[in-house]
């Protein structure tokens, strides 16, 4: 069977993930100083923004808005192009070129475990955590099948723009500057560090259509969705546009894979 | 049956970017840059058939990674054709990966944080091995090497003779028509080279796998190989018997002796007394290399008991580390 050759690589990815303990913990902690620096930097925001409203977001929407991009981004981050150039830089990308999988979906597979356990352990925790504390704040019905449905489109285009960005390193051999200028560029135009709401009107018109906002905007939006405030199609076309570039960027990332492959020199011939 | 692998006129050429010297010649690399073309192979040809194991010998930077790259798929010919098993490799790659397996010495393609066993469940997953060849193939396994204790310790806890074996025996899980391995008992200890030699020959045996080593120890040349080719600087010096190329140089036969005095000065010495053949002197023998077609062993022995009171003496076959070790520097006529 087909799919086995890839549920057997996440099956993997769990066994693997906990094996670190250590790790996990880890993560949790850091995760909770990022949300408490957020936490304090808004309150001072809306401190002297002087009024309960900012740009349609009251500070309790911004705060839920942001803990659960962070929650999200813990889920999806991939470390793709880190991966990729260390492969590269190690000459180890060569045995995973010689497996009988492509190497797109072999790297995504092998990934895969991890969405398991981040879901468990950092996503649904804060989930249920922001549910209780705002009680109301999030609408629990038909808005948590679109956001599953968002969430699953939102990791296929954040890897396949990773993947892109990863297969630069084939050329550059470097990944730090890299890496760092994707985060930084993802981050920002999705909306993961600062709601979309914020940006300039003319800044948001424009970043609302690139991908980016299709990886965290998107799925925030269908989870704070109460359920009525939307126009009927809005959800629907809120896929739609998820899904032209869940396919654009598939397409983008595997053709550049392909013509890059070809330029492809290993180290240490 | 046609051969497993045939390589024809294969020629590899990288682009490799000139720095020049220094800080100016670092600014102006930023603006235009050289590029200088290095021919790693140049128009190899060989063909293998199936079950053979080949040795694959060469100095570092001789252009074998290159070939071994190119046969696996990864890397694409400038030139020339390689067909192996059937398949041209770089343009099926996926399907030419069902039919060979890779082992290099000094990365190991298992899951690093897990149990053995669990990275060849993923292997047979991967290769879509069937269950029964799957659990043949462990049998045959635990009767050659006793892998029952391995399979349960996680890789990275293991030694770098254990790793190499269990990557060694991943490589063969598939049951891979060829099995390319790379510098396979580097850093490994005089027992386990034994034992991986002993396991690569039964394997070999088993299953009709053809064997592509590449390695710098003569010994596992030795243990395994009836045929080697010799590379190098991308160019082929040498493609037949082992035996062949023993005889070749068979008439060379090396005199060891010590004799009273240094061994430096002595040595010095000899040589001026026979100027015909290459003497050399380490701490413990000084040792000269006897062409028996000019004279023979004996004589030149008692030449120098003559002149000089040997203590000790001993003979030795010319090895193949220094039959190859003579091609790298001179050549095959």
């Amino acid at each position: 069977m087909k799919l086995k050759k890839y549920l057997t690589l996440t099956r993997a990815g769990i066994i693997e993930a906990l094996q670190f303990r250590l790790a996990t913990v880890v993560m949790v902690i850091g995760n909770l100083l990022y949300l408490i620096v957020v936490y304090f930097l808004w309150k001072a925001i809306y401190a002297s923004a002087g009024t309960d409203v900012v740009n349609g977001m009251t500070f309790s929407d911004t705060l839920v808005y942001l803990v659960l991009a962070t929650a999200l981004f813990n889920f999806m981050e991939m470390y793709t192009v880190w991966e990729i150039g260390r492969s590269i830089q190690s000459g180890k990308i060569i045995l995973d070129l010689i497996k009988p999988i492509e190497y797109r979906k072999y790297l995504f597979w092998s990934y895969s475990g991890t969405f398991v356990t981040q879901f468990l352990f950092t996503f649904l925790p804060t989930f249920i955590v922001v549910a209780a504390v705002t009680h109301g704040a999030i609408h629990l019905g038909v808005n948590l099948l679109f956001f599953a449905a968002a969430v699953v489109m939102a990791v296929s285009i954040n890897y396949s723009i990773d993947f892109l960005v990863g297969t630069v390193c084939l050329f550059t051999e470097s990944i730090w500057g890299i890496n760092i200028m994707k985060q930084v560029i993802v981050l920002l135009l999705s909306g993961a560090t600062i709601p979309l709401a914020f940006f300039p009107e003319k800044l948001r018109s424009v970043v609302e259509l690139l991908p980016f906002a299709a990886i965290y905007d998107v799925p925030l939006r269908f989870l704070l969705w109460d359920g009525i405030s939307m126009e009927p199609q809005e959800p629907w076309c809120m896929l739609l546009f998820q899904l032209f570039w869940c396919l654009v960027m598939m397409i983008l990332s595997k053709l550049f894979w392909k013509a890059s492959l070809r330029q492809i020199t290993v180290n240490g011939g | 049956m046609a051969p497993i692998i045939e390589i024809r006129n294969v020629t590899k050429e990288f682009k490799v970017l000139e720095r020049r010297e220094g800080l100016w010649g670092s600014v102006r690399d930023l603006f235009s840059r050289n590029y200088k073309t290095v021919r790693a192979v140049d128009s190899v040809s060989m063909t293998i058939e199936q079950g053979e194991i080949v040795g694959y010998l060469g100095p570092n930077g001789a252009g074998k990674s290159t070939t071994i790259k190119m046969m696996t798929g990864v890397l694409e010919p400038t030139s020339g054709q390689i067909l192996v098993g059937g398949n041209i490799p770089y343009k099926n790659r996926t399907k030419n990966a069902q039919e060979i397996g890779v082992v290099f010495g000094q990365r190991s393609q298992l899951w690093w944080a897990l149990p053995l066993v669990e990275s060849f469940k993923l292997l047979r997953d991967i290769y879509q091995i069937p269950e029964k060849n799957y659990q043949e193939m462990l049998a045959l396994y635990q009767s050659l090497v006793d892998i029952e204790p391995l399979l349960h310790k996680p890789v990275r806890q293991m030694s770098l003779g254990q790793r190499t074996l269990s990557d060694i025996l991943a490589a063969f899980l598939h049951d891979p028509k060829i099995v390319f391995l790379d510098e396979p008992t580097i850093g490994l200890d005089v027992s386990m080279k034994a034992k991986i030699r002993t396991l690569i020959h039964a394997l070999n045996r088993e299953k009709k796998t053809t064997v592509i080593l590449t390695t710098h120890d003569m010994g596992d040349v030795d243990a395994l190989c009836r045929r080697i080719v010799i590379i190098d600087k991308g160019k082929m010096l040498y493609d037949n018997d082992i035996d062949h190329l023993k005889s070749f140089f068979g008439s060379y036969r090396t005199l060891k002796i010590r004799v009273e005095g240094g061994l430096k000065a002595q040595a010095e010495k000899i040589q001026g007394e026979l100027p015909e053949f290459p003497v050399t002197a380490d701490d413990e023998w000084i040792s000269i290399l006897v062409d028996e077609d000019k004279a023979k062993v004996i004589d030149v022995l008692g030449k120098l008991q003559s002149s000089y009171e040997i203590r000790d003496m001993k003979l030795e076959e010319i090895s193949s580390e220094d039959v190859i070790k003579k091609i790298y520097e001179e050549g095959v006529q």
